[in-house]
């Protein structure tokens, strides 16, 4: 299936070279699960601090994807 | 023995005073609003002679504690009416450690016929109020020069540019950085930039050349806890090194500064766009530290080592969290602006519609030469372009708008410098998003409802460092914080609120707070840098609340009452898009923040 995914901040290395900072890139999608994408993409689940999907923000990096979700992820950020 | 320098501009007099014993652990914020509690009578006008200006470093400040380096700067806020602890880094809290001084004191003002201008130099044993017109109605940019010049031993500089010296309510109070390079170490809020106007004080100007490092009482447990406290921070990937080792980006501050959270808070959709209209910025990418860092890159590449743009630049001595910047000119390479922080790339960029990264900085380097804080500034501006004066996004016209403040003739330049409420009501808008007088920053409390709680109840007006709920609500610090709605959004901020008014008394960078949440080894040893140095065990939850007492009966005797402590109407009945939420905390659940207080 098709996933579209975001990448910010220390994060964006695993982002195709050619993808814009803020736009999704698509991803051809083997795996299920949040942390299936994560370990498509590269990183570790540590690294995706925060994660949203199809705008919301969760936590429950087993929840299975569906074909074009929209999927963006940050490493710890804070500041203020 | 810590000192207390005490001026009195009634008479240009000053003098040195013993620490009393109540005082003895109290620094920073608890300190200077301890002094305001104490002395300063809650109904007076802020500006005149019966108000004071109270400087406090925080008590590591001078210390080799990592980032703990940061002044507060306190008295009643001639914005809110109420108490004001506003802190900064800088040089200036450093200086004041190692002169052993606790705090500066000033008060009284010249007589109302005075013209004359004046300025504080002090150093080991010495003090003088010299009169300084020629620092009057001058660029900050250049008097921190010039006084660089007049003083050579690299002084501290804190004090008021043009804003302040018109007792203007949105003037903030300026300090120079490290390099002397910009006046962009702002304690900027609540218009105490004007305090020190009214007292007719332009520089405060502080020389250690002759200080000594402050030590430890008890030196063996505070240099345990500074080594575990540094390697907490070193190691988190929020507040840690720039590059990991393979040579990748590692510590998010270090690399992208505050506004890292540009991006975080528009994917969350609650970054409040064109005067708190919708919780999306088209353009929030364009403007956000990811982008700052990539111009930093850019312009290092093209113009090598005549490139002036900085990211992870500390922004007192001692700092290892450096999440300061300085923002180069794309075309030259030379430095437009230090910092661009993420309160700040909001307020001129996403709350006026404005995507263009050169505009947002001017404003902030206009905003910084002027002595303005930026956060009212920006959203008098969207004052301006709510009523339809200029556009949402017309970046040039907001640029010229803000000059005008330069022009002592002009009503508008008058109105930007004099905050969101005034510039508000003044121009007939019903939508102005402040509490208690003092503007919101750059979370919108429909979408994060534990900031809403912190912006209605802290002491401060609108302010989300006061109590940062950010950190469990969006950031997930501490952990497993399964759904955000389902946390209990007074109980957080209290918690919040509290252990906030110990790390502003510490010196300590309220950004530590990230990793001490998160790692125990990092917490304990904070606690051990404190409590070794002080020679006894302080409780950092009841030092907090004491801190937030006094504010609150100072604020109490102002006249404050429950129903200062509200978000402005439209926030409950203009829903937010993209989630359409408004913000639903009962005013029942407000006050019990602070039932028992």
């Amino acid at each position: 299936m098709k996933i579209l995914a975001k990448l910010y901040a220390t994060l964006r290395k695993y982002a195709p070279p050619d993808n814009e900072l803020g736009e999704f890139f698509e991803v051809e999608f083997n795996g299920a699960t949040i942390s299936d994408l994560i370990e498509q993409l590269g990183f570790t689940q540590e690294q995706a601090r925060i994660v949203f999907v199809n705008d919301s923000q969760t936590s429950d990096l087993l929840s299975t994807l569906s074909n074009g979700d929209r999927v963006v992820m940050f490493p710890p950020v804070g500041g203020g | 023995m810590s000192k207390i320098l005490r001026i009195n501009m009634s008479d240009l007099g000053h003098k040195w005073e013993t620490l009393p014993k109540k005082y003895e652990t109290l620094a920073g914020r608890a300190f200077t609003s301890a002094v305001i509690h104490d002395e300063v009578d809650p109904t007076c006008h802020p500006l005149r002679e019966k108000n004071k200006f109270v400087i406090a470093p925080g008590l590591l400040a001078g210390t080799m504690a990592p980032s703990s380096g940061r002044l507060s700067v306190g008295g009643k806020s001639p914005l809110t009416g109420g108490i004001k602890e506003a802190n900064a880094g800088g040089l200036t809290a450093t200086r004041l450690g190692y002169l052993d001084l606790r705090g500066v004191i000033i008060e009284g003002a010249p007589p109302a016929e005075t013209k004359d201008w004046y300025s504080i130099y002090f150093g080991k044993d010495k003090c003088e109020v010299k009169k300084t017109n020629d620092y009057a109605g001058m660029g900050l940019y250049e008097l921190i020069g010039k006084i660089w010049k007049d003083y050579p031993n690299k002084p501290g500089i804190i004090g008021c540019g043009i804003a302040g010296q018109r007792l203007h309510k949105g003037a903030g109070v300026f300090g120079n950085n490290v390099e002397n390079t910009d006046p962009g170490r702002y304690a900027g809020r609540g218009g105490l930039g004007a305090v020190l106007g009214s007292k007719r004080i332009i520089a405060i100007i502080s020389d250690a050349s002759d200080g000594s490092r402050p030590e430890a009482k008890d030196k063996d447990r505070f240099e345990k806890g500074r080594k575990a406290f540094k390697d907490a921070l070193e190691n988190h990937a929020l507040t840690g090194r720039l590059n990991n080792e393979k040579g990748e980006p590692y510590g998010a501050l270090k690399n992208y500064g505050t506004n890292v959270l540009q991006n975080i808070l528009n994917e969350a959709g609650a970054l409040p766009t064109r005067g708190f209209r919708t919780g999306r910025f088209e353009d929030a990418a364009k403007i956000s530290g990811e982008a700052v860092h990539d111009l930093i890159d850019k312009t290092r590449k093209k113009f090598g080592n005549k490139a002036e743009g900085k990211y992870g630049h500390a922004c007192h001595p001692g700092c290892v969290i450096a999440c300061s910047n300085v923002v180069p000119y794309e075309k030259t390479g030379k430095a437009q602006v230090s910092p661009l922080e993420y309160e700040t790339a909001w307020a001129f960029g996403t709350n006026l519609g404005i995507g263009v990264l050169h505009d947002v900085a001017e404003m902030n380097r206009i905003c910084n030469d002027l002595g303005l804080d930026t956060i009212d500034a920006g959203n008098a501006i969207a004052m301006f372009m709510e009523s339809g004066l200029i556009d949402f996004g017309d970046g040039p016209a907001a640029i010229e708008l803000l000059k005008k403040g330069y022009n002592s003739e002009s009503a508008e330049g008058a109105l930007v410098c004099s905050g969101a409420l005034t510039a508000g009501e003044t121009l007939g808008v019903s939508r102005i998003p402040v509490v208690k007088g003092q503007a919101l920053p750059a979370y919108d409390p429909r979408a994060i409802r534990g900031i809403g709680v912190t912006y209605a109840t802290t002491t401060m007006g609108a302010d989300h460092t006061a109590g940062y709920t950010i950190a469990a609500e969006i950031v997930g610090i501490k952990g497993t914080v399964t759904d955000p709605k389902a946390i209990d959004k007074a109980g957080l901020s209290r918690t919040f609120q509290a252990t906030t008014a110990y790390i502003d008394s510490t010196g300590y960078c309220l950004f530590i707070a990230f990793c001490i949440l998160d790692d125990d080894s990092g917490f304990g040893g904070m606690l051990d840098t404190v409590n070794g140095f002080l020679g006894k065990d302080i409780d950092v939850g009841e030092y907090g609340m004491a801190v937030l007492k006094n504010e609150r009966a100072f604020n109490k005797g102002a006249g404050f009452t429950a129903k200062d402590g509200r978000l402005p109407e439209f926030f409950h009945t203009e829903p937010l898009p993209p989630h359409n939420v408004v913000f639903e905390v009962s005013d029942e659940e407000i006050d019990a923040v602070y039932k028992d207080m």
